[in-house]
């Protein structure tokens, strides 16, 4: 069971030597943080080593955490940081990632057509396939604004930009998943019929 | 100019001022476009705050925690070997090669135009010899044994740790 305290109170007590703290700290955390890699890696696999990346590098400077802002925000940050480093290093071995179509997450693309699992998928099946096809900045704001409890301040704080900047890039990163969406659906409609 | 659809996204987020909040609403009241687009966005909206969050594997939390354990285990040794050691000898080398350069320098005579340097007496190959005494080149070696002992430890360390990984 996880723990009750707040996340300034777990960091309190991790720095005072109690690791079973910052264990809890992590269980709060990790659903968002692997989410958030995922936008990035794609892969289970890169994504899961990207998030525990970001956990141990956080414990390593959580002396260094200044409680100026939220303790997820200072997480995120590293993990957007880390993400990049990942992205960058990938690179320099795949094709360039400017192509939006090398971000298809070919995963959750259906093998083949199946008439049962199509009926079964749900609208969250859909609206996941669609953000796998935005670009990692785009997956991420939107991410990070409807799931990680972020204002446009603290995105702005995470990605390193002004928060205006962050509203133009949410409002484009909306527009192109509404897209995807609607493409997504009808070429699953076009199919059935 | 704002597009309807940025108007309306502002207005369902609540980043806008009170007075555009309100004039979008008579908008949305009154215009049967803005009203169709604002129950559309208002539709999106929702089925984004619903968005699934992935799951890791059940050994997350284990693994990011042994990793954590297995770097605790080795800072007794991070801390035995600190920075300001590596500062001193750093300091000690760059002293003692800048007074080197700037002894030979002053030695030079710059007025004339043989620019040989000549050696000083204390530099004479016989006065060098009596410094390496036998006590000397015994702590000169034990400090290398201690050296290389540590670069050992270091390099298996990493090794056992990249092993576990």
């Amino acid at each position: 069971m996880q723990s009750k305290l707040s996340d300034i109170e777990l960091i309190e007590q991790t720095l005072g030597g109690n690791q079973s703290a910052y264990a809890d700290l992590i269980k709060r955390h990790q659903r968002f943080v692997f989410t958030l890699a995922m936008r990035f890696a794609k892969g289970r696999e890169d994504a899961e080593e990207i998030a525990q990346d970001c956990f141990i590098k956080a414990y390593r400077s959580l002396a260094s955490f200044q409680r100026q802002s939220k303790f997820s925000t200072w997480l995120y940050s590293i993990v957007y940081t880390t993400a990049m480093t990942f992205l960058r290093k990938k690179r320099v071995d795949t094709s360039s990632i400017d192509d939006e179509d090398t971000f298809i997450q070919i995963e959750n693309k259906p093998s083949s057509y199946d008439e049962n699992n199509v009926e079964n998928k749900s609208r969250s099946y859909y609206l996941n396939q669609a953000i796998g096809q935005l670009l990692p900045d785009d997956a991420t704001i939107i991410t990070m604004f409807y799931k990680g409890e972020q204002s446009l301040e603290e995105i702005a704080q995470v990605l390193g930009i002004e928060a205006n900047t962050v509203k133009v890039k949410l409002f484009r990163a909306r527009q192109r998943l509404k897209e995807k969406l609607e493409r997504n659906l009808k070429h699953e409609v076009k199919e059935l019929i | 100019m704002n597009s309807i659809e940025e108007k309306l996204w502002n207005y369902i987020d609540g980043s806008c001022t009170a007075e555009e909040q309100q004039a979008i609403a008579i908008l949305i009241a009154k215009d049967e476009v803005y009203m169709r687009k604002y129950h559309e966005l208002l539709k999106l909206n929702e089925e984004f705050t619903s968005m699934e969050l992935d799951e890791p594997s059940m050994a997350f939390t284990y693994n990011v925690m042994e990793t954590i354990r297995t770097q605790h285990a080795q800072q007794p040794l991070k801390a035995a070997i600190n920075k300001h050691i590596i500062l001193g000898i750093t300091i000690f080398f760059i002293v003692t090669i800048t007074s080197l350069v700037m002894f030979v320098l002053s030695s030079v005579n710059w007025h004339t135009a043989d620019t040989s340097i000549t050696i000083p007496d204390q530099l004479n190959i016989n006065h060098v010899t009596n410094f390496f005494t036998g006590p000397v080149i015994k702590g000169f070696l034990f400090f290398d044994v201690v050296m290389g002992l540590f670069l050992l430890d270091t390099y298996l360390r990493r090794k056992s740790v990249l092993k576990h990984e």
